[in-house]
């Protein structure tokens, strides 16, 4: 599909974006552009402003203030080009109670400018791709609520959209499904499909977008990778230190620099914590040191990584601060 | 221009949401059945082709405008509408396809009520006048007329109504009310009332239809 944007850098563009419901301000000047072909997680407590956000990006609430452009195309004005670049899938998708998953598929095709040869060539692709084709004739009432979604996603890809966006995908879905879902995501990346990811599972969004953003009370708090992120809220370092059998001696293990605590998980997994700032090379060091001089034996040291819920906790707690 | 496949899409809804079987066999039935129960007034013999003319024409107003009423806010309540909203469509087109596939079955259960009428008045009385045959038509054209004005009624409260049951019962008060309009020129036996019921019912309609399709796309989803 033919496009025009003069940016790669703002393929999705959010300038001073402000939304008020009745005496609610749902979203306070919020700016933010989004690459092209990169995926873009977008993270928030409930009633943060995502869904609204995500609302006007589509097109579904056309009454705001402020500037949204999608591959150079302004809305509301220019919402039928910029809907031709769209695929989306809603919270709660819904389907008229009468449509098998094969007719809902062929109309959405169909209004997405797809044709009939076109329609009928991509549908069984993309319902193999979710492991739907066996079912294709099925109602949609008879369908379970994970493979709801799935048809779900099915329509937002059928027209292999250049923006994908996703309002929390994965929620109702197995762990298979999560995985397939996030595999689907990871290979459209790799087609240069830009994809926003709005989801409260933050490992889910840590698993695979390239940057995030932080929105609470209708404003953006923090946009950047998941290093930025951690760099900006600091996060507690953490070794693991893996046993052979359960022992007591490890508690000396807070005493080491920049140590924390040290928490027992299991009779053969030990954490120590450290500092915000400690050096995790030296930490691992001084346990590997302090574990040879006891002669404790032991299957591992490892340096966890914070995850995206760590630093996500951390920046809760700094607002409530 | 999405219209036509919007509208194809809707009477497959209809067909397979068995309302359409309903409608073309459940209509002119109900009107056989009307004709057992009441086959005189005042001693006269009453054609069955007008009795069934006079059901349909009821029934139908009433029964389209619930249905369109009650399929666009549950597809409203239930969000169906964000996956439509969202591609490359008018907003107008939606409840237009709505309205036209109702309207047109609506339309054809009408007819076929009406043919029924002329064979069971064939079959009893064993011919039919010309007279008689032009009272069907005409009172088929006001029918006709008057379930358009219900119609578009229908889709107005069912775009502003927040719940079923507020549309279901603005529709029943008010959306009958507002249908028996077209029918002030043969209440005043003006010339031609035929003609001006017709005009004034579509008139009366395109204005209902063209509020419901502002509000529809002032909507924030």
């Amino acid at each position: 599909m033919e496009f025009n944007h003069p940016n790669p850098d703002k393929f999705v563009s959010l300038k001073n974006l402000t939304k008020r419901f009745g005496n609610f301000q749902a979203l306070s000047d919020i700016s933010l552009d989004i690459r092209e072909g990169e995926i873009f997680g977008y993270i928030g407590p409930n009633g943060a402003g995502k869904t609204t956000t995500i609302k006007i990006l589509v097109g579904l609430i056309s009454n705001f203030q402020g500037e949204v452009s999608i591959g150079g195309y302004q809305l509301p004005q220019r919402k039928e080009e910029a809907h031709k670049l769209l695929g989306y899938l809603p919270q709660n998708v819904a389907f008229q109670e009468w449509r098998t998953i094969n007719q809902a598929l062929r109309t959405f095709g169909k209004l997405s400018g797809l044709i009939d040869t076109q329609v009928e060539e991509k549908i069984p692709q993309v319902l193999e791709l979710l492991g739907l084709l066996e079912v294709r004739h099925k109602k949609i009432t008879q369908l379970s609520g994970g493979m709801n979604q799935k048809v779900g996603l099915a329509q937002a890809l059928l027209h292999e959209p250049k923006l994908l966006v996703l309002d929390e995908p994965l929620g109702g879905l197995d762990p298979y499904s999560r995985y397939q879902f996030k595999e689907i995501i990871r290979k459209l990346r790799q087609k240069g499909t830009t994809i926003i990811f709005s989801s409260h599972i933050l490992s889910d969004v840590q698993d695979v977008a390239d940057r995030i953003g932080i929105i609470n009370r209708g404003r953006i708090k923090k946009i950047g990778t998941l290093d930025d992120l951690k760099a900006r809220f600091k996060t507690k370092k953490t070794v693991e230190v893996l046993l052979v059998s359960k022992t007591e001696k490890l508690h000396g293990l807070s005493k080491i620099k920049n140590a924390t605590g040290v928490d027992q998980l299991s009779p053969s997994k030990v954490l120590v914590n450290l500092e915000a700032n400690a050096d995790e090379a030296q930490a691992v060091f001084d346990i590997a040191e302090y574990i040879v001089k006891l002669k404790i034996p032991i299957r591992g040291i490892n340096v966890l990584e914070p995850s995206l819920d760590q630093i996500y906790l951390n920046y809760v707690q700094e607002e409530e601060k | 221009m999405q219209l036509g496949l919007l509208f194809a899409d809707e009477l497959r809804g209809f067909y397979k949401s068995k309302v359409m079987i309903f409608l073309w066999i459940g209509m002119p039935l109900i009107a056989v059945l009307f004709r057992f129960i009441s086959v005189e007034t005042s001693g006269q013999d009453i054609p069955f082709t007008l009795v069934s003319t006079v059901v349909v024409s009821s029934l139908a107003g009433t029964l389209a405008a619930v249905m369109l009423a009650v399929f666009i806010i549950n597809e409203k309540n239930r969000r169906v509408y964000d996956l439509f909203l969202i591609r490359p469509l008018k907003r107008r087109e939606i409840i237009l396809a709505k309205f036209l596939a109702v309207y047109l079955c609506v339309a054809i259960a009408s007819f076929i009520a009406v043919v029924t009428g002329i064979m069971v008045d064939y079959v009893t009385i064993g011919s039919m006048s010309m007279a008689a045959l032009a009272d069907a038509g005409t009172s088929l054209a006001t029918s006709l007329s008057m379930i358009a004005v219900s119609c578009s009624a229908g889709v107005l409260i069912g775009v502003f109504s927040p719940t079923v049951l507020v549309g279901a019962i603005l529709v029943i008060y008010g959306g009958n009310q507002v249908s028996v309009i077209p029918l002030v020129p043969t209440m005043l036996n003006l010339p031609q009332a035929t003609v001006f019921t017709i005009v004034l019912a579509g008139a009366l309609a395109g204005v209902l239809l063209a509020v419901a399709v502002a509000l529809f796309e002032r909507q924030q989803f």
